[in-house]
């Protein structure tokens, strides 16, 4: 039997784990229900811009622009991979990197000149270790990306898809699905293949409006496309937000519950530890006292 | 009869109010739009926002973007929306150093700094 000493030792560090992981869900519930608040705020812009869409197509416009076209000859692709900077949440990073690495390898065996961007100090460390070292690297989002900060690199991009550097843009993120649900997707941005979501509902409501279009639709459709972009990739940054929230709230979920049964575990042998100690120092005592008697 | 205006930015729902008028800053100049205003879809440029309401003028600086008119419901939508109190001058005339520090090599260069002086400008004219 082991020493009950040192069972209480660790029954205690056990608890103070358990402490942690507990406070660490919690926070982790509080930042997803912030995050899914954004997320939500931000679709009221999105459904307007799909709305102003199906407005420009309704009066009969072409929609055509350099960003929706395809390109003959793609030459420079890049890979924008959306990690966390932190660990500690579960499966959430590696089903990310296990999406990445493939689709990196094959653009590369494909293609002359594949960069790999990264947010997250963890898909940092997580490709490298792969063997594919990242270009450029942000590390400066949390659980509340801010869309300033977003449009920085959206426009980035835009600018060099624009002057012929890029011909193609991929998001590797974690698509939000539901609180039970998130799956690692890969997502091409560039070029655009629509501008309306698939999953937004197609509104007919208003249609036999005549709109005026100012200064032209042509003009309009020009500030959209970019725009729509930049809102995609926004959206990307904050499903991945909220996704690495649920991700922790689970996995910290999990670590409660186990740490909980360890102790359970701990206590019972601890208990019995001590009784056999208890039992032992008495058949002593009676051993001592029956010697001297006799 | 008052009109709803609506700012919507990708962040959150910047203002939800009542007004008498608005002047939105098109991409080609400013727009005044009273109640009863035929429905139009129309590009911001960057500049001010200007809002009479009951409660006396409120100005917002708008960065781009579009405006929808329909049935006295007014909705910007826009990537900024910043109370002009709040926009500094000296860092819009910063901003516009730099956007005319870009290059402008090749016409597409040449449109990007363009975009970048213009959003300057119309920043300095609000702060101002």
């Amino acid at each position: 039997m082991a020493n009950a000493r040192a069972l209480d030792k660790r029954r205690k560090s056990i608890r103070n784990i358990r402490k942690i992981t507990r406070t660490m869900e919690l926070i982790a519930t509080a930042r997803y229900k912030k995050a899914m608040d954004r997320a939500q705020a931000a679709t009221a812009y999105t459904e307007q811009i799909t709305r102003i869409v199906g407005r420009l197509a309704a009066a009969g416009l072409d929609v055509k622009h350099p960003l929706l076209e395809q390109r003959d000859e793609v030459k420079n692709a890049r890979v924008l991979v959306l990690t966390s900077n932190r660990g500690l949440c579960g499966g959430y990073n590696s089903s990310i990197l296990r999406e990445a690495t493939p689709l990196v390898r094959e653009l590369r065996t494909s293609l002359p000149n594949v960069n790999v961007d990264v947010s997250g100090k963890r898909g940092v460390d997580g490709l490298s270790f792969r063997g594919i070292r990242p270009d450029e690297r942000h590390l400066n989002f949390e659980d509340q990306p801010k869309y300033d900060e977003v449009e920085k690199i959206a426009e980035s991009y835009l600018s060099r898809y624009v002057t012929g550097e890029l011909d193609r843009l991929d998001v590797v993120y974690t698509k939000f699905i539901s609180t039970s649900k998130q799956i690692a997707t890969v997502e091409t941005l560039l070029p655009l293949g629509s501008l309306s979501d698939s999953d937004a509902p197609q509104e007919d409501a208003g249609k036999n409006v005549e709109y005026e279009f100012l200064p032209s639709a042509e003009s309009i459709l020009e500030e959209v496309v970019p725009t729509s972009f930049k809102v995609r990739l926004f959206k990307c940054f904050l499903d991945a937000a909220v996704s690495e929230q649920v991700a922790r709230m689970i996995a910290m979920k999990g670590a409660t519950e186990n740490a909980g049964d360890m102790i359970k575990q701990l206590s019972m042998t601890y208990n019995r530890a001590r009784q056999s100690q208890i039992t032992g120092e008495i058949m002593e005592i009676i051993g001592g006292v029956e010697a001297l008697e006799g | 009869m008052a009109i709803r205006c609506i700012v919507v930015t990708p962040e959150r729902t910047e203002l939800d109010c009542e007004a008498d008028s608005v002047t939105l800053p098109m991409f080609d100049g400013s727009l005044g739009v009273l109640p009863g205003r035929a429905p139009m879809i129309g590009r911001l440029g960057f500049g001010t926002l200007h809002l009479s309401t009951a409660a006396g003028p409120q100005q917002f600086f708008v960065d781009g973007g579009f405006a929808q008119v329909e049935g006295n419901v007014v909705s910007v939508l826009t990537a900024r929306s910043i109370s002009v109190d709040m926009l500094d001058v000296g860092d819009a005339e910063k901003a516009l150093e730099e956007a005319q520090e870009l290059p402008g090599s090749t016409p597409e260069l040449m449109q990007i700094k363009e975009t970048a002086v213009n959003r300057a400008r119309g920043q300095l004219r609000s702060a101002r």
